[in-house]
Order: C-alpha cells, then structure tokens, then sequence
C-alpha cells in the first residue's frame, strides 16, 4: 500500500502515541507496587484488611492519574503541533 | 461488503463536536447543549434515586433498598467524610462532600447508558432518530473544573474562617523551616495549592474520557481498520473495558474525588504544621 499523506500528520499522531505510551511506564510499575504492597500488608496483618483497601484505592487513583497528565499533555502538543 | 465499513466512524468527535450545536444558544457561553442534559440527568437521578431508597419509613431491619442506601451513607460518612475532615467540619461538610460522591457517581454511571444524543441521525421505519451513544458530563473539563473549584474556595475560605488569615497562610510552610529557606519554600507551597486545582479536574476528566475513547475505539476497530478480521479481538475488549469501567472506575473517581475533597477541606480547619 502506498503511503499517502502529510507527513506532518503522522508525525503528529506518533508523537500522541509515544508520549501516552512513555507516560504509562511508571504509574503501571507504581500501580503494581501498590496492589503487590497491600496484599503483602493484608498477608501480614490481614485485620487491618478494611482500612488498607480505602488507601489502596486512594493511592491506586493518584498513581493512575499521572497516565492522564501524561495523555493530557500529548492531546494539547497534538491539538496545537 | 457489510455497510459496517462504510461507516465514517470518529471516535472523537462525539467529545468536541456537540459544543457548536447547543440546543439552546444562550449568551455568555451559558448555553445548554448535551453536557448539560446529561448533568440534569444526573442530578434528577441522583436526587430521586436517594429519595426513592430513604422515602418509606426506615426499619430497624432493612429491606434490600435502604441496605443500598445505608451502604453508600456508610461509605460516604466513614470512608470519605471521616478520612480527612474533622469533627467540628462535619457538619457543614459532611452533605458537601457526600453529595459530591453521589452526584459525581451518577453523573459516571450515567454516561455508561447509551442514550440518543448523538448529532449524527440514522433512519428507522422513516423516523430520523439521533445515534445512541455513551457519554458522560464529567468528560468534559468545565464540569470537573467548576466541580474543583467549590472546592478549592471552600479550602480556603474554611482555613481563613477557623484559623484567621495571617496563621492559616502561614501554615500553609513548617513553623520549623529555617528561613533561608523560605524562599524556595514558599513558591512551590503556593504553587502546589494551585496544582491541586490541575491534578482533582484533570484525574476525572481524562479518566472518563480516557474510559470513553478506549471503549469507543475497541467497538469500532473494524470501522477504524476497514477490516472484518479485528472484529473478533475488537468487540470483546470493547465489553471488557466497558464492564471494567462501569463498575469499578464510574464510582472509584467518584470517591476519590470526594474524599480528596475532604482531605483538602480537612486540611485547611486543621493544618498539620
């Protein structure tokens, strides 16, 4: 298949691409560090299960956000490139 | 080949595209167009569904509906309210912060249902009738923007309130900071009250997008590719990530976002340092 199209639009849409991609590396090893933590926690002291799930929740929605900085940042680079 | 690949498919644009045509165009930018439906939505169903759960008289032995409700009241007061604000804010912010539980949860639960708001119209039987498709209120920034900003004024207008305005804004560095410091303390202090306001909109705003455009784009990879043979990945993956959103992040953000909330307001009565 013939490649057609600016390339000025691809580059565009490659960059979208790399930047949420690259942002994703670290919250997905944080958000593992989170689960694979708390059910550490839970296996060592598992009566404190109830209140170490309300900060896993908490901890888990804060690491995660920054894959949204991350996909935030490359819609605007996208919308303004 | 099925009409399916004929279709011109964008999965953005229900995002952008509805805010040129508002169904009502008022002045000032106050116009009501799909966002808005779907916050009233919303709101009328957060309000009835807790009336509906709570209207006949309580029993010491609950039936299934006031379980429902009592377990959301439990959530709201032990886990959101309790977290971070203390006791003497209660009871101005305990319903704030609850309410925004609920109405941030209905307005994510809403925008799993697909309802005929599209601007796109097919017909059927001779009737033109809108396209069904999902979205919500809170995947658009005005929505979690004015939503973070009662909050931040609440922030800071409670911290003035319960403290008085020279020791709050003190408070916001250590009382021990040497002052050599003080002047790279005191701009990122400033600054990250600020970021706050970023990091609460962004998280639910980005998250229900996010959730909507993975979802949009799994369902239509075969119209995205222009081939049948996705399909078989395409569709399932669509229904995972719809089930994984619907049920566990439409009421995940909805808590986060409250209980940050309280934390913040929380830490503005009581100010650690």
């Amino acid at each position: 298949m013939a490649v057609t199209g600016d390339i000025h639009d691809s580059a565009k849409v490659l960059a979208l691409g790399l930047a949420t991609g690259f942002g994703a590396i670290g919250p997905g090893v944080g958000v593992g560090f989170i689960f694979g933590k708390t059910i550490e926690a839970v296996g060592r002291q598992p009566e404190l299960r109830g209140q170490l799930q309300g900060l896993m929740w908490l901890g888990f929605a804060l690491t995660e956000a920054i894959v949204f900085y991350a996909l935030g940042m490359a819609f605007v680079a996208y919308a303004i490139a | 080949m099925l009409p399916l690949l004929k279709v011109d498919f964008n999965p953005v644009s229900e995002f952008t595209e509805f805010v040129h045509h508002p169904y009502v165009d008022l002045p000032l930018g106050l116009d009501i167009n799909k966002a808005v439906v779907y916050m009233w939505i919303a709101a009328l169903l957060a309000t009835f569904l807790t009336l509906f759960a709570v209207r006949r008289s309580l029993k010491v032995r609950p039936d299934s509906r006031q379980t429902v409700a009592e377990i959301v009241y439990d959530v709201a007061q032990n886990q959101v309210a309790r977290g971070g604000l203390p006791e003497e804010g209660m009871r101005i912010w305990f319903p704030y912060v609850a309410t925004l539980f609920v109405f941030i949860w209905m307005m994510n639960l809403v925008g799993f249902i697909p309802l005929p708001f599209g601007d796109r119209h097919f017909d059927l039987f001779g009737l033109s009738i809108p396209e069904f498709q999902i979205y919500a209120a809170t995947a658009n920034l005005s929505v979690t923007l004015a939503l973070t900003l009662v909050t931040f004024f609440a922030t800071h207008v409670e911290g003035i309130r319960y403290n008085g305005v020279i020791p709050y804004f003190r408070s916001w560095v250590p009382s021990d900071t040497p002052w050599w410091i003080l002047p790279i303390m005191v701009p990122v202090e400033v600054i990250s009250q600020f970021v706050r306001i970023v990091s609460l909109s962004f998280r639910l705003f980005f998250n229900l997008l996010a959730g909507h455009l993975v979802i949009a784009v799994f369902l239509g990879l075969a119209s995205l590719l222009g081939t049948y043979f996705i399909l078989p990945i395409g569709i399932p993956m669509g229904v995972a990530l719809y089930l994984l959103e619907a049920t566990l992040i439409a009421g995940l953000q909805a808590f986060i976002f409250a209980t940050l909330s309280a934390i913040y307001i929380g830490g503005a009565i009581h100010p650690d340092h």
